[in-house]
């Protein structure tokens, strides 16, 4: 079914470790029935200078699904996200092989413009990031990147991404006073409007909660429910109840390769190695 | 939230966008590039122009230029010898002097000072900084030279004036101006800038190791001579350098009060020139261009010396961040 | 005397010197600040903003001088300010690692505390001896000279304490790196570069030395930038050497103006930037 409705997927090119046999049906009800592949990462690796943080990592992210990497520290969990949107051609000294395909174009190609892709996949960061500007213009300053919108047209968009974020009734009174100002949990959710205000289709979450106080933790995770019917969704995190709350699927990293993919309940059930069985159980990591 | 920038609509809708963004980007880089590549080319435009105007003079009078003394507009013979002179001179002279000084100001603001002086004091010690060469000119003339001629000087002449060995340095009559009194401006005009330095430096000492110093019953001041000088002595070198690259260069203050003879005295107490004094003065009124290009290589000796001194400089406070890097 | 009350003599010996000196020092700021004070708040007379530098012997004012210092200031910091914030843009955001990067920085940091007579002497060759004559132009120009390494310096550093995070928060959204730059960045860094600029004006505001070959001086009021020009460092360098008392006073006078502005800057500066720390 997978394979008929993302006809860029190339179902036997993978190793069979990296592919839930099947996509869990019961798990979002009234969702669309299958998910399709966003993202299919395949034999990707890192380097940072000669250093491989990244070893052949094959698996795919699905559409309107939420998938978890766990793993300790230095496992290169944070370092897959970041290629994702190539964020690191930021650093000179960094570099990735491999293809991800989204939407069956390759994401890691040199033609594909690297603007429009981080357009089309928006990223949150372990610590707020809130621009020196007031929050609308936080907002506004991704949206006027790539459109002049009329003013009303802009305060709704703005509006609808507070809104989507759950973020407009604790700030509606204050758009134009600076990002700033806000607590930790709020500063993280306007950022993650204003990556939603993009309109993106994927959405990378770096620990968006490991900065945060339990209640703010919370309503981050709430509203990573809530926009999973919308976006593919891939999120990085030390905390595994997170992943277990959170994800549909869950990838165990571990020294830079990835040692279990599987649907989260089985990752924390029956995990199909001990070393994945040691760290979600807290013996190690 | 159904249409989720439908993929090609999308990408088809900013497309063009995206190519633009790409030229803007490469306009924008390639820009602030060339103004940096512009530092390069202001200092060698620097070299190149000074070695132009100076030309003609270095060719008349050879190597002879920087050992000669004399210096005469009427039958056109120029030599470098006693403004060269006069600007180590003075440069020495203030350093003799602010460099224990400036130690003395980092050493307060760092180890002694109760820590709500600490701002009030640093900023006046960068007040003093800011204030321009010629403020301490005209001070320097009509405030300190008069009160040197009447105490400091006399004092000095008749107790070290008739020491042998190094009586002839402070001979003759208190005039007030002279070399000593550019000297001791300059001390004052380069103190701030060393003592900041040095107020830095100090400051990057890991206070571990100082307390471990501390730690075995040291004493404040042997916690900074044993275990901060030695930690930060290229530091301090080159923040000694650097006010020594200040003082060689400065112009204003020194033109007020060093009596602009063109004279190697004895005396610190007699008139003397420095390079910059002597284009201060000179400049507007040399009417030859032998003169001229011969003022000119006054400067270009200038620049290369103070050129050297500031490279060592940066040299040493470069090898002191990369100890601390390590 | 034991050993242990010798080492304690020593150490109160050195930090008492220290005192002495710390003292020292901010007497001397003192002793001119009063010295400008009672010599220079005398010659603040309505007359100074108003007429122009007289001849000796008749009354007159600064107002050519103070029209050409900021004219020439001005134009000096209009010049030299966008050229430094763009080389220190290069410096901070463009070069990571970079050899070249590194060489600008230290031939930078070079300009920064060479003589500025010698940025005079420059300009004095490329310009004054092309053009055949002093000129306001030539004026502003060694001033931007000078301007120029102070920029760079503060921007680079101030684009350096920009987070990373910042940077790359701004490009995940999709943005190109110009307009990272120019809408985060410098925004971020605002108000350190904002304190750089004043730091410079404040610098070239009492140099003389720089302009004594470019700008030299003019006794009469000129709008003409390219005639030579009125200054006040110039003024107070040939009024004070004079023998006239009145042109004495006139210079304890423009010396008590330029050293308030200056103080104003640099102090103004220093509020600015603690600001931003505060906001951090």
């Amino acid at each position: 079914m997978t394979a008929i409705l993302s006809p860029a997927r190339p179902s036997d090119a993978l190793p069979p470790l990296a592919r839930p046999a099947v996509p869990p049906a019961g798990h979002a009800p009234g969702a669309v029935p299958d998910p399709a592949v966003k993202a299919d990462i395949r034999n990707v690796r890192f380097f940072y200078k000669k250093f491989e943080a990244i070893k052949n990592i094959s698996l795919p992210l699905y559409d309107r699904r939420v998938t978890a990497f766990i793993g300790p520290s230095g496992c290169g969990k944070s370092t897959l996200l970041r290629m994702l949107n190539r964020i690191y051609t930021l650093y000179p000294e960094q570099r990735a092989e491999g293809e991800i395909l989204i939407d069956g174009r390759n994401a890691l190609a040199a033609d594909y413009d690297i603007n429009l892709l981080r357009a089309k996949v928006g990223m949150v960061f372990q610590k707020p990031t809130p621009f020196p500007m007031s929050i609308y213009d936080n907002i506004a300053f991704g949206i006027r990147l790539y459109e002049k919108p009329p003013a009303a047209e802009l305060d709704v968009r703005v509006e609808e991404a507070l809104q989507r974020a759950a973020l407009w009734n604790e700030v509606k009174d204050k758009l134009r006073q600076s990002g700033l100002g806000l607590s930790g949990g709020q500063q993280q959710r306007l950022c993650i409007a204003r990556a939603i205000a993009l309109r993106p289709e994927i959405l990378l979450l770096d620990e968006p909660a490991s900065a945060l106080d339990p209640i703010s933790t919370s309503k981050i995770e709430d509203l990573i429910h809530e926009l999973r019917s919308d976006y593919c969704i891939a999120i990085v995190t030390h905390n595994m109840q997170q992943a277990a709350r959170t994800a549909d699927y869950t990838a165990f990293m571990y020294l830079g390769e990835l040692v279990e993919y599987d649907e989260t309940a089985t990752i924390f059930t029956k995990p199909g190695k001990k070393q994945t069985e040691d760290y979600v159980t807290g013996r190690f990591g | 939230m159904t249409g989720i920038a439908a993929s090609s609509g999308f990408e088809a809708r900013i497309g063009y966008w995206a190519r633009s963004q790409k030229r803007y980007d490469t306009a924008f880089r390639l820009g602030t590039a060339l103004f940096a590549l512009l530092v390069l080319v202001l200092l060698g435009g620097v070299i190149v122009a000074l070695v132009d105007g100076a030309a003609p003079a270095l060719a008349k009078f050879k190597l002879g230029f920087l050992v000669t003394e004399e210096w005469n507009p009427v039958t056109d013979e120029f030599g470098a010898l006693a403004p060269i002179y006069g600007t180590l001179v003075t440069s020495a002279i203030a350093m003799l002097i602010a460099v224990p000084i400036s130690f003395g100001i980092a050493l307060f603001i760092t180890e002694l000072c109760p820590p709500w002086l600490k701002r009030p004091i640093g900023t006046a010690i960068e007040l003093l900084a800011g204030i321009p060469s010629i403020i301490y000119g005209i001070w320097g003339l009509f405030v300190l030279a008069p009160l040197l001629q009447e105490t400091a000087q006399p004092l000095l002449i008749e107790s070290l004036g008739s020491l042998p060995g190094v009586g002839f340095l402070f001979a003759g009559p208190p005039l007030g101006i002279g070399v000593f009194t550019a000297g001791l401006i300059l001390a004052i005009m380069v103190l701030p800038f060393i003592a900041s330095v040095m107020r830095d430096v100090f400051e990057a000492v890991p206070a571990l190791l100082k307390e471990s110093a501390y730690g075995l019953g040291a004493t404040t001041w042997e916690v900074v001579w044993s275990v901060v000088l030695p930690y930060t002595r290229s530091g301090m070198m080159g923040g000694i350098m650097l006010g020594l690259g200040r003082a060689l260069g400065e112009t204003m203050a020194v033109t007020f009060v060093i009596g602009n003879a063109h004279r190697i005295h004895a005396s610190l107490f007699a008139p003397g020139t420095t390079i910059s004094a002597a284009l201060a003065n000179e400049f507007a009124e040399a009417t030859t261009d032998i003169y001229l290009s011969s003022l000119v290589a006054l400067g270009l000796i200038l620049f290369l010396i103070t050129f050297s001194v500031l490279v060592l400089a940066k040299l040493m406070l470069q090898r002191l961040q990369r100890g601390l890097g390590t | 005397m034991t050993r242990y009350q010798r080492r304690k003599l020593a150490n109160q010996v050195a930090l008492g010197l220290s005192l002495a000196a710390t003292v020292c020092g901010l007497a001397w700021l003192a002793a001119i600040l009063i010295t400008l004070l009672t010599q220079g708040l005398s010659a603040l007379t309505a007359d100074l903003f108003t007429q122009m530098t007289p001849p000796p012997g008749s009354r007159g004012g600064l107002l050519n001088a103070i029209y050409g210092s900021f004219i020439m200031t001005a134009l000096a910091t209009l010049i030299g300010t966008p050229v430094g914030i763009l080389a220190g843009t290069y410096l901070a955001e463009y070069s990571r690692g970079s050899r070249l990067a590194e060489v600008i920085r230290f031939i930078n940091d070079i300009l920064l505390s060479a003589p500025s007579i010698i940025v005079g002497l420059f300009v004095y060759e490329i310009v004054v001896v092309r053009v055949g004559h002093f000129s306001g132009w030539a004026g502003a120009l060694a001033l931007a000279i000078i301007v120029v390494p102070v920029v760079v310096r503060t921007t680079e550093d101030m684009l350096r304490l920009v987070p990373d995070s910042l940077r790359e928060a701004a490009a995940a959204l999709g943005a190109p790196k110009w307009r990272a730059v120019v809408q985060i960045s410098y925004r971020a860094a605002l108000q350190g570069i904002v304190t750089g600029i004043m730091l410079a004006v404040a610098r070239i505001s009492g140099e003389t030395a720089p302009l004594l070959f470019t700008a030299l001086n003019n006794q009469f009021w000129s709008t003409d930038l390219n005639a030579p020009m009125a200054n006040l460092p110039v003024v107070i360098f040939q009024f004070a050497l004079s023998p006239y008392s009145d042109w004495q006073s006139l210079a304890w006078g423009g010396a008590l103006l330029i050293t308030f502005v200056i103080l104003t800057l640099n102090i103004g500066a220093r509020v600015i930037a603690s600001w931003s720390t505060v906001k951090r």
